[in-house]
């Protein structure tokens, strides 16, 4: 049933003639932007936007950047050597390797090379990923502050290390609203991996102390997509409607009683979870998809809830007018049994990430949409634990780490940023996580100082108080 | 034609060239938010000259300008710079992203012209007691309130709304001050009781029910970020329930609140602090708490501490403490440093930065539940019968115990050994009890009888049974040691007999003690050594070690010789148990070694006993001197001492005495140990604990743990007034100045919270900032009437909330009318009643009510409801599932639902519940679709819905529209309009066709939930009623307190 013929029916079967005619202004006015589903703040965009819709795809656990982007031939003649001194600094380490007595050096073993014209140095963990290099901007100057996996995922997400603030997808759902009416401004989607596992938090896709109409809604896989979405067994979609029409009835007799504008807004709330429960089985209901899709995406692509069913889903909101995706795919976490793990997390992940960029790019969506591949800090070159010829764990580490933006005016085929032969300190143009949060907010036509919320006196903003776009970045 | 109002100008009350300027109302909202963010207290650090949140300064000679020339707005320097057409002169700034509008400028103008007068921030002045002010309708009013929200309303030239009606009244002061839908009776009741006292009795019974406790205490919950668990990565589970009943019993009582105030604050410092008072600072330790492992403990210390100070100061001070962190406030006077002295009374705590990964984290105390405390008595009872039967006989004991005296052989090794949860006994007579490895052992004569040769790295081997305990058990180990040279090498241990193992051990390292519990030896352990070399060569010497099952370094004792030593903690941060859960320990008590083959002990060992219980010092000094028992009884009497009688008596009546009398003493022994293991079972709760040392604290460098400066001692903000006198210079003294009649702050906050409760939006709508950046309050002189009549009455909260509750304001009808709607969309100005979404605890305990499923047992642990299936799985770690309770746990009020911080309840979240990460005062409030189905599909709102139906059928009479009626009654206490009734009826018969035509439909749509069917219903009727119930809870009306 299309919306049209909801409404329509709505007015055939509601309530009392005057009432619907009260009822039928009210929800006109609704349409007038009052009752907008995901209005955006009056003067957004500050600029032009490049970006329309984001997908953060997040590599939850934080995957090693020495075993997939950032190549550092000269290791490997430094093989269980201790790492230098002059290049620890005296570091801050985790509670973990803190009191390890030797940190030996410990070389990828995995094969890189450069690929595309741009030239981008990819290990052989990711050969999907690899042909779509030139699409991609890797920056291997990402740089955190926090150290663990809760405070860095709060800090990435967030702006912050501590609980409580806004994630970037419920910034944006704040600033700039949503295109479709049907579906949330923000949609999150979590998929298991196969290495070690750390715990995702609500809050990594919280409003923080924004509404919590912002927070991220959790697309699943299995019967009810969204909590609470399908109707009780034995309940039709003609049942639900005739309810609704009766219960929008009686809250209509209300309104014209109290006159409360929250009536209105309530009903057509109702509305919405009613158009919900049309689009958002009709998204997830990949039944439609050609063949050619699924080969795109790979063998888990038909399997729902996995990262490339996610995928799918995720360029199936853009298309939709969705503004923030994010997956989650956990298991990155290779404190121990990394070349084994990691090789794993690849084989469910490289070619749906890949594919996602090409399907965007063949659909002419890349240039509206952003797209981000990123965990929350990156691993140590330091072996934790037993370094042997072909086994080995690396541990957190924040000091560097990469990230690639492919589309949504980032430029393509740009390798930013450059790390110390240990791949352990950043030498050249580093990025913080405030940055990269300007950055990206600047590629949506937001100023990322004049994004703020007033909170206990003071005007937060995603960016605290730092972050600078990073022009170099863009196109 | 529609009619335009002027909208009110509630926040800048003023409106340019209308009417005189006030200071803290007009100008200082403008100057904090466009300009203290650079010109304000933390100016200096940024090296800004100009502070505008000072009068001296503002209005200084700058060398030839001034930024304030009063009664000169065009010599004015801020005037110049907020009016200046030059981009680069502009103030503010482009970069700051604020602007000053128009209207600002004016009102900053006239301020200027009118001679810029100045006053001292509001919320910091003392609270006066302000008198009623005079009004027109004077015959509106019913109370105090009244006077002032009326004079308002005639100011602004707006009427209040007439009284709601009965059945409204009702049904919103019962959500008000219960949280739950008034009951078909007691609308009934209401309605026939035509008394002018009518209404005053329903407010009395809502407040004297456990209901009410409840109430107040869900909110409480969300004051002080209370949670099942501990939040960050792991998010194990803790015990902070009997807090919670603690609160709601302080609630229910109407505890005073400066008393409620100073028990959550410093309960435990209270001069004979009961075990309640102390359980009250469970408040300052329901924070986050990390058990990552990788952390840094000292860095979450601090979290933990600050995290206390944002609660309380935001709770109790409307305070904004958190942003002196790292600089100096940026709108209130309050310094960087001022924030680390505040910060230095909640950081006087013994705790460990990382927090234990299941359970609670020290310190805590045991509490128990009133069942308990009932059968806890009756084991004393039971304990003082036994000692007054044994007390009976003393003479024929005296009698008796001198026979056996006189019998004892003079070389007898008999020596005393208490009874009471000993385990066992190893006195190296029976070789049998141990197995000896690696090397053949010798028994040779001891200090009482045999005792065991350790030599060439042989040790004893006493069996895994023997010394098995875990970080939360208690216990004691004592034994003999003799060693030629200085002792040296391991005495004791349950380990994996590695250098840094798992476990726990005693070890001699040349005289020295050295103690550890370990799970790993890098930083989850307990290490202590001994100050001295305590052990020496060439004698015995007895050692023992207890411990109290605290996982703290404080919980370890060692004697030497019976007399405690000194000890030194070289790591206190055991967290871990040393087995994973219901596992076995790998590996046996080992005499003689446990820290691998090169540290094996050479010498002798005698007389090793274990005790399931921690000794007491007297018994343990008796049991180190090692007397014989037949040497105490060669003394006369007048040379025996109270522990040589002592141990004869006790010796006697557990081993020598007739079985009467034997039996007598082992029934008491028993109710000891019985009574020991009893206790163990109290929940705990986290408490705050004081260390001896003044609280001081280090101002940290940009907020950060790792770059200490200074250090200072605990203080009050100096615009604040001082402590009262004679209060200590610690938590106590801070409660108590926060409960004095002199702060200005606690009374109001609290008050305005309290008023945000019934109204919705606070007087001072920021309820949780009274600070420059707060809201002005919309009735000043109310919020200072409220908070004066509030102290004077012993800080009464239900004499409060009554006379909130029976003002004329709050008893208007909440009806609309497009003047109001477009003057006071918010009503702040109250000239209708409070119309707004209900909490989210109190949607789903109105359903569960109005169905009669609700239980109303008050307190106890936290139960586990209905939840979508996989929430846990999908985000958590290490195989933690939400295993959904049944039965009655199904159907407790929502206050009682278990928290999980990273995965909340996700009904609670759809409806605006704080997550509970942090303290949160303000309500908040969305309308999403994400409720609509909520409502419409959740098993608990489903199941409601045909409980409901039951309830229609049953109870509601024979014919529809009876029915119908009662449904209303059940969802919304109030009787339908004919129209309702109508559009029921429609949906009542289009259902009753919907599940006529398909019996398969009816089967699925009743089988929502595990309440029993009611046997007697038809199941099509009770299908289409079932509807009908589940639409009633999705009226806007229903999830509305109207």
């Amino acid at each position: 049933m299309s919306i049209e013929q909801t409404r329509r029916s709505f007015f055939r079967k509601g309530a009392t003639g005057a009432g619907m005619m009260a009822l039928a202004d009210l929800l006109a006015a609704d349409e007038r932007g009052a009752g907008d589903v995901h209005p955006k703040l009056p003067g957004l965009p500050h600029f032009p936007a490049k970006a329309k819709s984001v997908i953060v795809l997040f590599q939850h656990g934080a995957p090693s950047q020495l075993d997939l982007f950032d190549y550092k031939p000269g290791l490997a003649k430094r093989r269980g050597e201790d790492l230098p001194d002059s290049v620890r600094q005296g570091q801050r380490l985790t509670g973990m390797s803190a009191y390890q007595e030797k940190f030996p050096t410990a070389p990828s073993i995995f094969q890189f090379a450069q690929h595309g014209q741009s030239g981008a140095w990819v290990s052989e963990l990711m050969p999907y990923t690899a042909k779509q290099a030139d699409d991609l901007c890797f920056v291997r100057s990402l740089h955190t502050e926090a150290i663990n996996h809760d405070p860095a995922v709060t800090f990435i997400q967030t702006g912050f290390q501590l609980a409580g603030r806004p994630s970037m997808g419920s910034w944006v759902a704040y600033g700039l609203g949503s295109e479709n009416q049907n579906l949330p401004a923000y949609v999150v989607m979590v998929s298991q991996g196969t290495g070690n596992t750390q715990a995702l938090a609500d809050r990594s896709f919280g409003a923080g102390f924004l509404p919590s109409k912002y927070s991220g809604v959790k697309f699943r896989s299995g019967a009810d997509p969204v909590l609470y979405l399908s109707d009780p067994a034995g309940y039709s979609r003609e049942a639900r409607r005739r309810y609704l029409d009766d219960l929008a009835a009686l809250n209509t007799l209300k309104h014209q009683e109290y006159q409360d504008p929250e009536i209105a807004t309530r009903i057509s709330q109702y509305e919405m979870a009613f158009r919900m429960q049309a689009s958002v089985p009709e998204l997830s209901d990949l039944s439609s998809e050609p063949e050619s899709t699924f080969a795109l995406y790979g063998p888990d692509a038909k399997k729902p809830g996995s990262y490339a069913a996610n995928c799918i889903l995720a360029r199936r909101l853009v298309e939709r007018g969705v503004r923030f995706v994010q997956l989650f795919h956990r298991g990155w976490d290779q404190h121990g049994n990394l070349p084994k793990e990691i090789r794993g997390q690849c084989l469910q992940t490289d070619q749906p990430s890949a594919a996602l960029v090409a399907d965007l790019k063949q659909r002419g969506l890349l240039d509206s949409t952003l797209v981000v591949w990123m965990g929350e800090f990156g691993r140590t070159v330091y072996s934790q634990g037993t370094l042997t010829e072909t086994n080995y764990g690396r541990d957190h580490h924040p000091r560097c780490f990469t990230a690639w933006l492919a589309g949504g005016g980032f430029k393509a085929g740009l390798t930013y940023g450059e790390t110390d032969d240990f791949s352990y300190n950043i030498v050249q143009d580093p990025v913080d996580l405030h940055d990269l949060h300007a950055t990206m907010l600047r590629t949506m036509g937001v100023d990322h100082t004049r994004l703020t919320f007033k909170f206990q006196g003071r005007h937060y903003r995603l960016t605290d108080v730092k972050g600078r776009v990073v022009r170099a970045l863009l196109i | 034609m529609r009619t335009l109002y002027l909208p009110l100008f509630l926040v800048a009350a003023h409106v340019p060239g209308v009417a005189a300027i006030e200071f803290n109302r007009d100008v200082r909202p403008i100057l904090s938010d466009k300009c203290f963010g650079c010109h304000g207290p933390d100016a200096k650090t940024k090296n800004i000259p100009l502070r505008l949140d000072l009068e001296a300064e503002a209005k200084a000679d700058l060398g030839g300008r001034r930024a304030i020339v009063p009664g000169d707005a065009a010599q004015s320097g801020i005037i110049q710079r907020i009016t200046t057409t030059s981009k680069a002169k502009r103030m503010p700034p482009v970069f700051t992203g604020h602007e000053v509008s128009p209207s600002e400028v004016e009102t900053l103008r006239q301020w200027v012209e009118e001679g810029a007068k100045w006053q001292k921030h509001w919320s910091y002045l003392p609270v006066a007691r302000p008198a009623l002010p005079e009004v027109k309708q004077g015959n509106w009013a019913k109370n105090a309130i009244d006077r002032f929200i009326l004079a308002r309303l005639e100011r602004e030239a707006l009427r209040p709304s007439a009284e709601a009606d009965k059945e409204k009244l009702l049904r919103r002061v019962t959500l008000d001050l219960t949280g739950l839908p008034p009951t078909p009776a007691e609308r009934k009741a209401f309605l026939a009781d035509t008394s002018a006292a009518a209404y005053e009795k329903v407010v009395d019974r809502l407040l004297a029910s456990p209901a009410y406790g409840e109430r107040m205490a869900a909110r409480w919950l969300e004051n002080s970020r209370y949670a099942d668990s501990n939040g960050y990565q792991f998010d194990g589970e803790r015990y902070m329930w009997r807090w919670r009943d603690y609160v709601i019993d302080s609630f229910h009582k109407n505890k005073p609140f400066d008393k409620f105030i100073q028990e959550q604050i410093a309960g435990d410092l209270l001069p004979k602090a009961t075990v309640e008072q102390v359980v009250g600072t469970g408040f300052n330790r329901n924070h986050r708490a990390n058990t990552e492992f990788g952390i840094i403990p000292e860095e979450y210390a601090v979290e933990y501490v600050v995290d206390r100070v944002e609660t309380a100061s935001a709770v109790f001070l409307g305070m904004t403490m958190g942003c002196a962190r790292c600089h100096n406030h940026k709108y209130d006077p309050l310094t960087q440093k001022e924030f680390y002295q505040f910060y230095a009374y909640f950081n006087n705590i013994p705790e460990n930065g990382r927090a234990m990964k299941y359970g609670n984290s020290p310190p805590q105390i045991p509490y128990p539940t009133p069942a308990q405390q009932q059968e806890l008595a009756a084991w004393d009872a039971k304990i003082a019968a036994t000692q007054k039967a044994i007390a009976a006989k003393s003479n024929e004991i005296a009698r008796l115990q001198k026979d056996w005296e006189r019998k004892l052989a003079p070389a007898s090794d008999e020596h005393w050994l208490p009874q009471t949860n000993r385990r066992v006994a190893l006195g190296m007579e029976d070789p049998e009890q141990t197995r000896a490895n690696f090397a053949t052992v010798q028994f040779v004569p001891g200090r009482f009888g045999k005792a065991v040769e350790l030599r060439n790295g042989a040790y004893l081997d006493a069996g895994f049974e023997t010394g098995n305990f875990d970080i939360e058990d208690r216990f004691s180990i004592g034994l003999w040691v003799k060693s030629d040279a200085l002792p040296d090498g391991s005495l004791f241990s349950m380990t994996d007999d590695k250098p840094k193992g798992r476990g726990y051990a005693v070890e001699a390292r040349q005289g020295k003690l050295h103690i550890h519990f370990t799970s790993d030896f890098d930083d989850d352990a307990i290490r202590i050594d001994t100050e001295a070399a305590v052990l020496t060569a060439g004698r015995w010497q007895h050692v023992m070690l207890t411990y109290d099952g605290s996982r703290m370094a404080e919980g370890v004792k060692l004697y030497l010789d019976g007399m405690p030593v000194g000890l030194k903690t070289e790591l206190d941060s055991l967290y871990r148990p040393f087995t994973n859960a219901g596992k076995a320990f790998p590996h046996p008590f080992r005499l003689g070694a446990g820290a691998g083959p090169q540290r094996r002990f050479t010498g002798w060992m005698d007389d090793v006993v274990i005790w399931t219980r921690v000794l007491p010092a007297d018994a343990v000094a008796l049991l180190g001197k090692g007397e014989r028992l037949a040497e105490l009884a060669a003394k006369p009497n007048v040379k025996r001492s109270k522990g040589d009688e002592r141990q004869l008596r006790s010796a006697f009546l557990e081993t020598a005495a007739p079985l009467e009398l034997r039996n007598l003493q082992s029934r008491l022994n028993e109710y000891l140990q019985e009574r020991e293991a009893f206790e163990r079972t109290f929940p705990t709760v986290m408490v705050m604990k004081e260390k001896p040392t003044p609280a001081r604290a280090h101002i940290l460098q940009r907020g950060e743990y790792n770059k200490p400066g200074d250090v200072v001692e605990a203080g009050l903000p100096s615009f604040l007034p001082s402590l009262p006198a004679g209060a200590p210079n610690n938590r106590l003294g801070l409660a108590q100045w926060m409960t004095s009649r002199e702060n200005p702050l606690t009374a109001r906050v609290t008050v305005n919270r309290l008023w945000q409760m019934i109204f919705g939006t606070g007087i001072v709508k920021t309820s949780e900032d009274f600070g420059s950046q707060g809201e002005w309050p919309t009735h000043p002189e109310l919020l200072d009437w409220l908070a004066s009549e509030f102290m004077d009455s012993g800080w009464n909260t239900k004499a409060l909330l009554k006379q909130m509750v029976m003002s004329a304001t709050y008893r208007q009808a909440s009806q609309l009318s497009p003047e109001l709607l477009q003057r006071d969309p918010e009503n702040r100005l109250l000239a209708r009643g409070p119309r707004l979404r209900l909490s989210a605890e109190m949607v789903r305990d109105q359903a569960l009510a109005a169905a009669d499923l609700l239980v109303g047992k008050v307190g106890g642990p936290s139960v586990k409801p209905y939840q979508p299936a996989g929430l846990w799985e999908e985000q958590s770690m290490q195989n933690m599932y939400y295993v959904q309770d049944h039965g009655e746990d199904l159907y407790r009020r929502s206050l009682y639902m278990f928290w999980k911080r990273t995965i909340a309840p996700p009904m609670m979240v759809n409806f605006d519940a704080s997550t509970r990460e942090a303290c949160v005062v303000r309500e908040n409030r969305t309308n999403t679709p994400l409720q609509a189905l909520n409502l419409m599909n959740d098993v608990t709102f489903l199941e409601a819905g045909r409980k409901i139906a039951e309830r229609m059928l049953r109870e509601g009479g024979n014919d529809d529209e009876a029915r119908l009626r009662y449904g209303f009654h059940l969802v919304l206490g109030r009787d339908p309009q004919a129209q309702e009734i109508e559009v029921l009826r429609r949906s009542l018969s289009y259902h009753r066709d919907y599940f006529a035509s398909d019996q398969g439909r009816v089967e699925k749509f009743l089988s929502q939930g595990e309440a029993k069917i009611a046997a007697k219903a038809e199941p099509r009727e009770l299908a289409a009623y079932m509807a009908i119930g589940n639409l009633l809870l999705n009226l806007d009306e229903t999830v509305t307190k109207e």
